[in-house]
This record gives C-alpha cells, sequence and structure tokens, in this order.
C-alpha cells in the first residue's frame, strides 16, 4: 500500500529553478563474436549428412569420457559392460555401451521421404505444435556413421530428447533387434571460459582505464557500487495495422532513453548499458496469406503493391532515436526480414536508412554502435560470455518433448553442447560442411532465448563449476516486459510498462 | 501567468489537445523534468480555477506487491529440481504503468513501492483511451525532426552516452549548414546532368558542403560511365550513332565467324556475307556495350524490325544450310586431298587424286564442253614393307561441264574431276557441285 505522500521520487510539485542533470550511461564493454556469420559466397550444394557427422565427431569423445566414468566396471547379472565403438557392433544379449545420434520418429514430424514419395512439393510446411503424440508409440533411434538401432526402455520417456543430440547409452540388445536402454549419459556443459577472456578486464590494460576502475571502487565504497545492466527485449512487433501496443513502445522508448520516471530513477536507467533485441521486431502479421484465388491473378504469386514498409520504418524510427543514448545489438528471428534458416543472418541495415548512420562501414573491425547480428549469435558482454537466439532452435525442440519447461529444453542444450539439435532436420539450417557452429564449443555465462511466451530464468550448473544464467525473453507485443540483466551478478530483473 | 501556462492554456482549452511532457519539452525547448513539473502545475492551477477541467494521466514506476518476494538462492535450487519446485525463479519485476487520475488511488494501493511517480500528459476531458497518447507521441516528429538527436537530448534530458558512434560521412549537418549544403549539391562537378535518383542519398544524408561536393564527385562517376543506361531521354540522341560504329566494327567479328563455317569458302558471296554481318550486329552488340546495347533497346521499332530481319535471314540461313549439306561434304574432302598425310587405309586399294591439270583437249557440243585433259594423279600403293607409298603419275582423265570456260584455278579445276576409280563418294562431286551452283544463285538471287 502506497499513498503519495510516501513516494520519494514524485515530480508532483511547482517547477524548481535548479537545473535537472543529465544522465551520463554507463558504457557498455562488448564484444561480438561471428560464429555464426556465412560467407557471402556460400554454396548450397553440399548434402546435410556432413553435419551430423561433423557433430558426432565433435562430441564424441566428451560423452565418451563421461560415459566411460560412469560405466567403467559397471557389472549387471555377471556381465561387465564394455564400449563398442560403432552402433551396429552392438552384439544381442550382450551389456554394453554405444555413442551415437539420437533420431525420434513421431507421427506429426514433417518426413522429407513422405512428401517426396507423395508428390508434395509445398514450400513451407503447415505448422505443427507438437510433434510429439500422447497416445502413441514413438519410435528413438541412435545412429552413427555405420548405421542406427532402435532404443527402447523407460528411462527414454523420463529425459526429454530430441532428434539430432549426441548421448551415450547402455544396455543390450533384446530378441527383437532393440537396444534395451538402462542408462544414459551426455556430454554435459562444456568448459566454461574466464569472464574477460575474449575482451580483457577494463582496468588490466592502460593508466586511463584503471582510473575509471579505482573511481568505480572508491563508489562502491559509498553507494554500493554503479550497477551495471543490459536490456534485453524480443518480439517488439512493429505493426503497420495493430496498434494495440503502440504507446507501450512509446513508453518503452522513453523508457530507454531515460525521459520517463523522476531523476533518481532516471539515473538507475542510466546503468542500462546496452540494448539487445532478441528478434521479431517487426511483425509478420501484416504479411496476409495470399489466397490461392488472389494467386491466381498474379503472375509470380507476388504483388509488390501488397507490400507495406510501415514496420520496417516505425521500427527504424525507434532505432533511430534510441541509438543516440544506447548501442543497441540486433539479431534477427523467425519474422523478421533475413534468411529464415538457421543461422539467420543479418538483416541488412538496408531496412534501416535513418539508423543505419550508426552502424559500421562494412569491413571495419569496432563492432557496430548498431550491431546488427546473426541469430543465433554469440558474444562477450562485460566480460561474460553470451549466447543468444531468436527462439527458433527451443521453439523446434519444444515440439519433441512432452513438456512446456522451456528452461528445461535450454538446460537440455547446454549439457547436449548442442544449441540447434534439430537443425537439420526439422529447423531449417544451411548445409554446413566443415564445421558445426551449433556445437558449443564454450559454455556461455548467459544463455538468452528470444520470442517466448513467458519469461523465465534459472540457472544452472556443471560437473566442473559451471554455471550458466538462462533466461527466456518473452515477446514484448504479448507481455509488455523488458529484462534486465544485471552484468556483474548476472541477476535478473525485468520491467512490465502497462498503459491502461 | 507564465508563458509555459499560456502554452498549456492554448493547446488544451484552446486546441482541445492532449499534450505529454515530451512534447512540451520539445515545444518550449526545456528538460523533460520540468515538463513534468509543469505540467503537474498546470494541472492544479487549472483545476483550481474550475474544477475537472483539466484530465491528467501518471507514470507509477515501482513494485507491486507480490506474495512471495524474489529468491536469491537459485544455485541451490537448479541443482535439484524437486517437482513441486516452480520452473522459473522469481526475479523482481518493476511495474511502469500509465494510470489515469480517477484510478490513480486505487492503483497505488496495488504497489508495494514506488519509486517514482510524475504526470505523463494533460487532457482537456476524461481520457477514455490512453492509447490515443500515442498519436501525440508521433506528433513529436513534427518538433524534433530538424535536429540531431545526439546534441538535443542533452537539452531535453534523455541518458547521454560519450561513446555513440556515428558514420561521419552521413552525419546531419547542424541546422545552419544545410542551406548552405544545398547549393553544393545543385553545382556538380561534371557538366553532367544529375541523375535525380542518383543525387537523392546525397539530400537525405545532408553531409558538411565539402563532403557533399566530394560524395557527389564520387556519385557522379559512376553515372557517367553508365548514364546512357540509367537515362534515356537526355543521352538516347547520342548513342544513336554509335549503333553504325558499331556496325563496322562488328563486321569483323561477323567475318571471323563466317571463317569458321566451310560452306562459304567462296570469295563471290562477299556481299550477301556483308548484309547478313550488318544486319545480325545486333546481336553482337550483347558482348560489346552493354550499355549502347541497351540505348539502342530504346528506339525499339527499328530494333525490333532489324531484329525480325535478321531472324528472317538466320532461318533462310538455315534451310540453306540444309540445301548446302552435300557440298559441305566437297570441301571437306578437298581438304584430304591436300592433306599432305593422307589417312592410313587399311585395305592397299589405292587412292588416286588428281592435280594440276596439264593439258586438256577439248570438244563443245550443245553448248557442252567435253574432253580430256591430262593431270597428274596420286596413287597410293602399299610397298613389299607394309608401308604406304604415295606416289605421283600423269594419267588423262574425261570431263564434262557447262559453258563455264575450262578452270584456271586449280582449286576449281580439281573439284570437279573424276577419276575411273572413284568411289561413291566421287560420284557425289557433280551433284555437290550442281548444289554450289544452287547456292551461289541463292546467294546472288539475294542480292
Amino acid at each position: 500500500m502506497v499513498s503519495l505522500n510516501d513516494v520519494s521520487g514524485s515530480l508532483l510539485h511547482k517547477p524548481t529553478d535548479s537545473a535537472h542533470s543529465v544522465g551520463t550511461r554507463t558504457d557498455s564493454q562488448y564484444k561480438p563474436l561471428t560464429t555464426f556469420n556465412l560467407s557471402h559466397q556460400r554454396s548450397y550444394q553440399q548434402q546435410y549428412g556432413d553435419m551430423y557427422f561433423l557433430r558426432l565427431t565433435k562430441i564424441k569423445p566428451a560423452v565418451e569420457e563421461v560415459a566411460a566414468a560412469a560405466w567403467e566396471r559397471t557389472v549387471i547379472g555377471d556381465e561387465t559392460a564394455k564400449q563398442v565403438e560403432r552402433a551396429l557392433d552392438v552384439r544381442q544379449g550382450e551389456l554394453c555401451w554405444v555413442v551415437g545420434t539420437v533420431y525420434m520418429n513421431l507421427q506429426n514430424k514433417p518426413n522429407i521421404l513422405e512428401d517426396v514419395s507423395k508428390d508434395r512439393w509445398i514450400s513451407k510446411p503447415d505448422p505443427v505444435h507438437k510433434y510429439f503424440k500422447e497416445d502413441e508409440t514413438e519410435e528413438i533411434m541412435l545412429e552413427d556413421d555405420s548405421g542406427r538401432v532402435r532404443l527402447v526402455g523407460d528411462i527414454l520417456h523420463k529425459i526429454g530428447l530430441a532428434t539430432g543430440c549426441i548421448m551415450a547409452v547402455m544396455g543390450t540388445e533384446n530378441s527383437n533387434g532393440e537396444f534395451e536402454v538402462i542408462d544414459v549419459k551426455f556430454p554435459d556443459l562444456p568448459p566454461q571460459p574466464e569472464r574477460w577472456a575474449l575482451s580483457g578486464q577494463p582496468g588490466t590494460q592502460g593508466n586511463g582505464v584503471k582510473k575509471v576502475k579505482d573511481e568505480d571502487q572508491e563508489m562502491s565504497g559509498q553507494t554500493g557500487g554503479k550497477r551495471k545492466k543490459v536490456a534485453i527485449i524480443s518480439g517488439l512487433a512493429f505493426s503497420g495495422s495493430d496498434a494495440s501496443y503502440a504507446l507501450e513502445l512509446e513508453l518503452l522508448l522513453e523508457f530507454l532513453l531515460g525521459e520517463v520516471l523522476s531523476p533518481d530513477a532516471q539515473s538507475e536507467l542510466s546503468e542500462i548499458s546496452r540494448l539487445i533485441v532478441a528478434g521479431n521486431s517487426i511483425s509478420g502479421s501484416d504479411v496476409k496469406p495470399v489466397t490461392e484465388e488472389e494467386n491466381k491473378n498474379k503472375k509470380y504469386g507476388y504483388d509488390a503493391s501488397a507490400y507495406n514498409a510501415v514496420p520496417s520504418q516505425l521500427f527504424d524510427e525507434f532505432l533511430a532515436e534510441i541509438l543516440a543514448s544506447i548501442p543497441v545489438t540486433l539479431m534477427p528471428g523467425p519474422q523478421d526480414p533475413a534468411n529464415s534458416s538457421f543461422p539467420q543472418q543479418p538483416i541488412h541495415p538496408a531496412m534501416f536508412p535513418n539508423a543505419r548512420e550508426y552502424t559500421n562501414p562494412p569491413g571495419s573491425k569496432e563492432p557496430g554502435w548498431l550491431d546488427i547480428v546473426t541469430n543465433p549469435w554469440e558474444g562477450e558482454i562485460d566480460g561474460w560470455r553470451a549466447l543468444g537466439t531468436g527462439g527458433q532452435n527451443v521453439d523446434d525442440v519444444y515440439k519433441y518433448v512432452n513438456s512446456e519447461d522451456r528452461l528445461g529444453m535450454m538446460e537440455a542444450m547446454c549439457r547436449w553442447r548442442c544449441c540447434a539439435p534439430t537443425a537439420p532436420d526439422t529447423l531449417w539450417s544451411y548445409p554446413f560442411q566443415d564445421d558445426d557452429p551449433f556445437v558449443l564449443k564454450d559454455c556461455p555465462h548467459l544463455y538468452f532465448v528470444g520470442c517466448q511466451p513467458e519469461f523465465g530464468t534459472k540457472v544452472v550448473s556443471g560437473p566442473a563449476g559451471q554455471s550458466v544464467r538462462l533466461i527466456t525473453v518473452p515477446s514484448f507485443s504479448a507481455t509488455k516486459e523488458i529484462v534486465l540483466v544485471d552484468t556483474e551478478t548476472l541477476e535478473v530483473t525485468k520491467v512490465k510498462i502497462t498503459a491502461a | 501567468m507564465d508563458e509555459y501556462k499560456k502554452f498549456l492554456a492554448d493547446r488544451l482549452l484552446s486546441d482541445e489537445q492532449p499534450i505529454t511532457y515530451r512534447l512540451l519539452s520539445r515545444a518550449l525547448g526545456i528538460h523533460v523534468n520540468t515538463a513534468k513539473e509543469m505540467l503537474y502545475d498546470y494541472h492544479t492551477y487549472q483545476n483550481g480555477i474550475k474544477a475537472e477541467s483539466i484530465h491528467a494521466t501518471y507514470v507509477v514506476y515501482g513494485t507491486k506487491t507480490q506474495n512471495n518476494t524474489a529468491e536469491d538462492g537459485d544455485v541451490e535450487m537448479s541443482s535439484s529440481m524437486p517437482e513441486h519446485e516452480p520452473l522459473s525463479e522469481t526475479v523482481p519485476t518493476t511495474t511502469l504503468a500509465l494510470i489515469r487520475q480517477e484510478n490513480l488511488e486505487a492503483a497505488l494501493a496495488e504497489y508495494q513501492e514506488v519509486v517514482s511517480i510524475h504526470v505523463y500528459s494533460l487532457a482537456p476531458g476524461p481520457q477514455r483511451d490512453v492509447s490515443l497518447l500515442y498519436d501525440v507521441a508521433k506528433s513529436l516528429a513534427e518538433y524534433t525532426s530538424k535536429e540531431d538527436p545526439l546534441t538535443a537530448g542533452e537539452k531535453y534530458g534523455t541518458i547521454r552516452n560519450l561513446n555513440v558512434r556515428r558514420r561521419d560521412r552521413q552525419a546531419r549537418p547542424k541546422p545552419g549548414f544545410s542551406t548552405t549544403s544545398q547549393p553544393a549539391k545543385a553545382q556538380p562537378p561534371q557538366a553532367q546532368p544529375i541523375v535525380p535518383v542518383k543525387s537523392e542519398p546525397a539530400a537525405t544524408k545532408k553531409p558538411s558542403p565539402f563532403e557533399v561536393a566530394a560524395a557527389a564527385a564520387k556519385l557522379k562517376k559512376q553515372p557517367s560511365s553508365q548514364t546512357p543506361s540509367s537515362s534515356e531521354t537526355p543521352t538516347s540522341s547520342a548513342t544513336k550513332p554509335t549503333p553504325a560504329l558499331k556496325r563496322g566494327g562488328s563486321g569483323g567479328i561477323m567475318q571471323s565467324f563466317a571463317k569458321a563455317k566451310p560452306p562459304k569458302p567462296k570469295p563471290e558471296p562477299k556481299k550477301e556475307e556483308d548484309t547478313e554481318m550488318a544486319l545480325s550486329d545486333d546481336g553482337e552488340a550483347d558482348d560489346e556495350d552493354i550499355a549502347k546495347e541497351k540505348a539502342e533497346y530504346k528506339d525499339s521499332d527499328a530494333v525490333r524490325k532489324s531484329r525480325k530481319q535478321r531472324e528472317e535471314e538466320l532461318r533462310r540461313v538455315m534451310e540453306d544450310d540444309d540445301e548446302e549439306e552435300k557440298s559441305e561434304e566437297e570441301p571437306a574432302d578437298e581438304e584430304m586431298e591436300e592433306a599432305p598425310e593422307p589417312e592410313p587405309e587399311p585395305e592397299e586399294e589405292p587412292k588416286e587424286k588428281e592435280e594440276e591439270p596439264a593439258e586438256t583437249t577439248v570438244t563443245t557440243t550443245n553448248g557442252r564442253r567435253r574432253g580430256r585433259r591430262k593431270v597428274m594423279k596420286k596413287e597410293r600403293v602399299m610397298d613389299e614393307q607394309g608401308y604406304l607409298v604415295t606416289i605421283q603419275k600423269p594419267g588423262w582423265e574425261s570431263f564434262s561441264e557447262d559453258e563455264a570456260p575450262p578452270p584456271k584455278k586449280p582449286a576449281i579445276g580439281s573439284s570437279n574431276s573424276s577419276t575411273p576409280a572413284s568411289s561413291a563418294g566421287k560420284a557425289k562431286k557433280p551433284t555437290g557441285k550442281g548444289a554450289q551452283g544452287n547456292i551461289m544463285s541463292f546467294f546472288a538471287k539475294k542480292s
């Protein structure tokens, strides 16, 4: 219960003569990585099989290590478990363990072979809420380059699995030729780099920077430390037709600029050093699906006059305005004007005639003030390794499992060491030939996923002391929520904007 | 009465338009916080004069009362996952709410702590729909469009950022400069007409005058080479002569092309070839200069016409080729004859060919010349060791031909000679010659 008199930061008084101060925003220590950038001269001729091979070869040693530690000299009955190299080497009745890639066959899962055999050539499959179906027995297989074995066992239903993750299974082959799984192991979290591993801690190099740090420390003695935050947002969904959350977007703009609120709160806002936009900045609902009849009249099934430039113009204006005060990292999402397959490449700056002033000229080494990046994206924010996606990877894994726990799926992906396991099966992906960048080499400190139905966060930890902050960032257009991450403690707060 | 009160009275009471603190700040050029205070002051002042005449909307920022406060022991929580535990941690949530004055008391009751509160907007009547304020927010652009956000932000109290980086070449000019940059753009470094599309980016970028000139020069450079393609009207007349030039130039290409074709070894049809070349050079232009070609397409009528002609020409040539097929074999034969290394034949059968007629005895009857002439015949035999040996020996052959005078050129003479031992291939030769005559007549007809 608060009454008007209790409010500390009230501007409900007569104008004072004293000049109002102008806050200065804390600077952002920021170093993006180009892990998911594709070459401009990329070819799409390759086969997808290489990705599975690469993923298995990269992750297999880690799983083998975990499995060997757990199952070495395990005796069940009279038998000692031993490792077999290939899925096809599994012998009936022998207790053994083997490493391979999970493949799941689910009732509602799109199947390319079926599409080909039935002569279906639609460009975009109908959206499916879940591939998983309760009543139906799914088929889970483990495969490697030699072949595949079918897995059975209760344990498989207790853990969430998705096509493409690498795991080790222990058990025996039964008389049906199925592998009865007794236990499974995953590679678990990859090694985590130290903080400031890439950018170097400010203060360790150069006197000028050190001074600043000393000041910081002094201040921390007095006021408990100047905190730094990063704002993460997704699903701004600027729209040409739906104005139901336009005022909230306006308030968000004022919030980020630090114009709204009273002086105390404004100085708090100046701690937000960076805005990360995790996908779906432009609404996809403005694009009306073309009906069959309309389509017939148009020559190429596309009516250029139907293009509505308003959403991107609004977003451009929004960006151009906040960029004067706050640097922005912009990731594309499923509805943004970028390629639809993973990894999505940066939205072309030509989409932002005003905001592009803040981008870097091509070829420059420094990250741009407006940094238009890939999805997924990896980088270092104030020394913390961060990994973010626009949400497609979680949305796709979500369809495989009988669960609503999206944070759990994020955790599983970290433990699988693969941030997009279902690519290239059900998540569209570039056919990588030499490297599978979705395999996590380094464990992030901060892993956020945009465009999710609701906010959520938790911290997971690994066997070697790793600790990852997981965040599901909700769509602003639906929840009007902004996520703020403290870049000293990685603690999360959120701000909800309501205008009613 | 203060100036801002007049402004607000105008806006709210006369124009009956709502106003936000941002708009007031932009309109009067003051700090947003001062604007917020002014709104409050005016609200109390005006409502003091006449109750309920002005309605306010407040911004309330703070923490709402929650049942359970945020927990910080997250590491422990996640390490073991008992089933009753929520999937996500609860985190402190601050709410920024826009509240109408009627609801203010009730709304404040929901809060556990309010960090700040101020007037967001004033409106002349009760605001049923706060989303109308969005339109007010949009009209802000009228006030700010001329300002550089980086410098103007300080005046209004936007959080400034000392590290902000913008591309220099696109930096917005200070308002004073914009007038001077206009003439800079107007005088192009070259006499070339500015293509409007090209000059527009320069206008939107608004660099300083020097940069404009430089940028314009840069921009001009490209168009200057491409002008014919990008702008048709001023240059189409200039490019018109070029096709004629090309015709001559591309003839060479055509000639080399023609040379590659065996069926036209005769010097006579040269005229026809020339016309053909001239007609087909439209196509050749593709290789040469795209700009020229494009300009040429502009006078589409002429092009279409010549195209049609060319197509027809091509078709005729193709038909012709069919007819010529037989004659084509002949030159090929000739080549074989002249080849110093004849193809090795598995059979011993000598292949006789003739060269340079030495003597002739000719009788002419009914316009046909018949006779015998002495020729050197090549004879190939296999000697005892199995080698093929070609020997030349003189011999006589009989011939008959049309009224044409006895051929003086050895090439022609050889073409229409036939030996008694000639095989089926040789027998064709007269027909071949006839066919050649037909071609000649064909070409003659055309011209």
